[in-house]
């Protein structure tokens, strides 16, 4: 399954990537969050030390983060702030957390998180607006390689086909 | 100098590692005369004083844990609120982290560098350092011993107004462990630190496994 998370309030992104997956045969779940509410993470480390596996804060976010676990793809969509994803975008990385322990390992010559589920959810990245893409590329392949997982790289909302292609299973 | 200060953290301040950093860093900062005022990014009430004091001061630093490689969110939607800068101000940062490696920091010292244009403001460096996580799990002598070396980076930065110098180059420490580091720090992982993390965990009351699998 490929799960699409839209934080943009930018419907017609989805419904061209609906169309597009449609014919391609690909089972896609897309989720808009203009209609949620997604907070922040606060930093609390509950979701490690406390109640592990689950977050603190009782929102829309416990949605992504069930289906996130056993999709084969996570998109998320994004507008973008100081050459960066807005706050909107941001706050759907920074609230993984749960899917990984608190234990730590080395992989290669760097720490890393023990991941708390066998998961091989691969992330794409689709942006709006004029970030600094060589950055949000190399962000999100560091970003992916932080939770054991691998970039389908990063495209713009003109390079819809391009992203498309990469969603397969 | 009178330097305008956001801890950048959204923990908020009690709980922030950042502030225990802080509260070395800006004592040695101030030995030379240099005065500053302090916000949290983490209490919202603050925005509208940190928005003015933004636009009124010249001499900015920004400390923030690193959040998924780069600035936390809550911290992006405070700054996607405030006019960039059309004098001469200069901003410099503290980026910290839990990983104890450099190159950990590495993609997030990148994006400060931009995120400094973005705000209108010259670059004025970024101290770089992990292995920040246990802070607020320690006290007395051993929380010393991580953040009272910041009182040295404060008096860098009060005598130079940025990061440049090799001394706060240096404060990073390793980029990677080498490989018999990394097997010694690996058995701790799977032994102390495993002990130490479930004891913590008990103290707060937490009653499964670390590991416990809510979703699966
Ligand atoms: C959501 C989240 C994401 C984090 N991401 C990273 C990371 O990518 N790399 C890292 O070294 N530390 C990471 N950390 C650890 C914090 O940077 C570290 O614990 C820091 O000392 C927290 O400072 P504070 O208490 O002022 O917020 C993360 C912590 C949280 C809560």
């Amino acid at each position: 399954m490929v799960l699409i998370v839209n934080t943009t309030s930018d419907h017609s992104i989805t419904d061209e990537l609906k169309n597009s997956l449609q014919d391609k045969g690909v089972d896609a779940d897309i989720i808009e969050t203009d209609s949620m509410r997604i907070s922040h993470c606060i930093g609390c480390n509950f979701c490690w030390l406390k109640t592990p596996g689950e977050c603190s804060i009782k929102d829309d976010y416990e949605i992504i983060i069930k289906k996130m676990i056993h999709a084969d793809q996570m998109w998320v969509i994004s507008d973008t702030a100081l050459g960066f994803l807005d706050h909107k975008g941001k706050n759907i990385y920074d609230r993984i957390l749960p899917i990984a322990t608190m234990y730590l390992k080395f992989v290669g010559d760097q720490m890393r998180h023990v991941p708390r589920y066998k998961m091989n959810t691969e992330m794409g990245l689709i942006y709006t607006g004029e970030p600094e893409v060589e950055y949000l590329k190399k962000w999100n392949a560091r970003m992916a390689l932080n939770f054991e997982s691998k970039s389908l790289g990063v495209f713009g909302r003109d390079e819809l086909k391009e992203a498309v292609s990469c969603m397969c299973l | 100098m009178h330097v305008f200060i956001i801890n950048g953290s959204p923990r908020i301040k009690s709980q922030s590692n950042t502030d225990k950093i802080l509260e070395q860093f800006t004592k040695g900062m101030s030995e030379n005369g240099t005065s500053f005022e302090q916000y949290e990014v983490s209490d919202r009430k603050q925005w509208d004083d940190m928005r003015k004091a933004f636009a009124e001061n010249k001499n900015i630093l920004i400390a923030l844990p690193l959040y998924v490689e780069c600035i936390p969110g809550l911290l992006i939607e405070f700054l996607e609120t405030v006019e960039p800068k059309t004098d001469d101000s200069r901003i410099a940062f503290i980026l910290q982290g839990g990983f104890a490696e450099g190159i950990q920091l590495r993609c997030g010292e990148e994006y400060l560098k931009i995120l400094a244009g973005k705000l209108g403001c010259a670059y004025a460096g970024t101290l770089v350092k992990g292995n920040n996580f246990s802070i607020r799990f320690v006290e007395g002598a051993e929380r010393d011993k991580i953040t009272v070396p910041y009182g040295e980076m404060g008096r860098e930065y009060a005598a130079k107004g940025d990061f440049s110098s090799e001394k706060c180059k240096k404060f990073t420490g390793p980029e990677v462990f080498p490989a018999p580091i990394r097997l010694l720090v690996g058995i701790l992982f799977k032994t102390a630190a495993k002990t130490g993390l479930n004891k913590i965990a008990e103290g707060w009351g937490c009653t499964r496994p670390l590991d416990y699998k809510p979703y699966s």
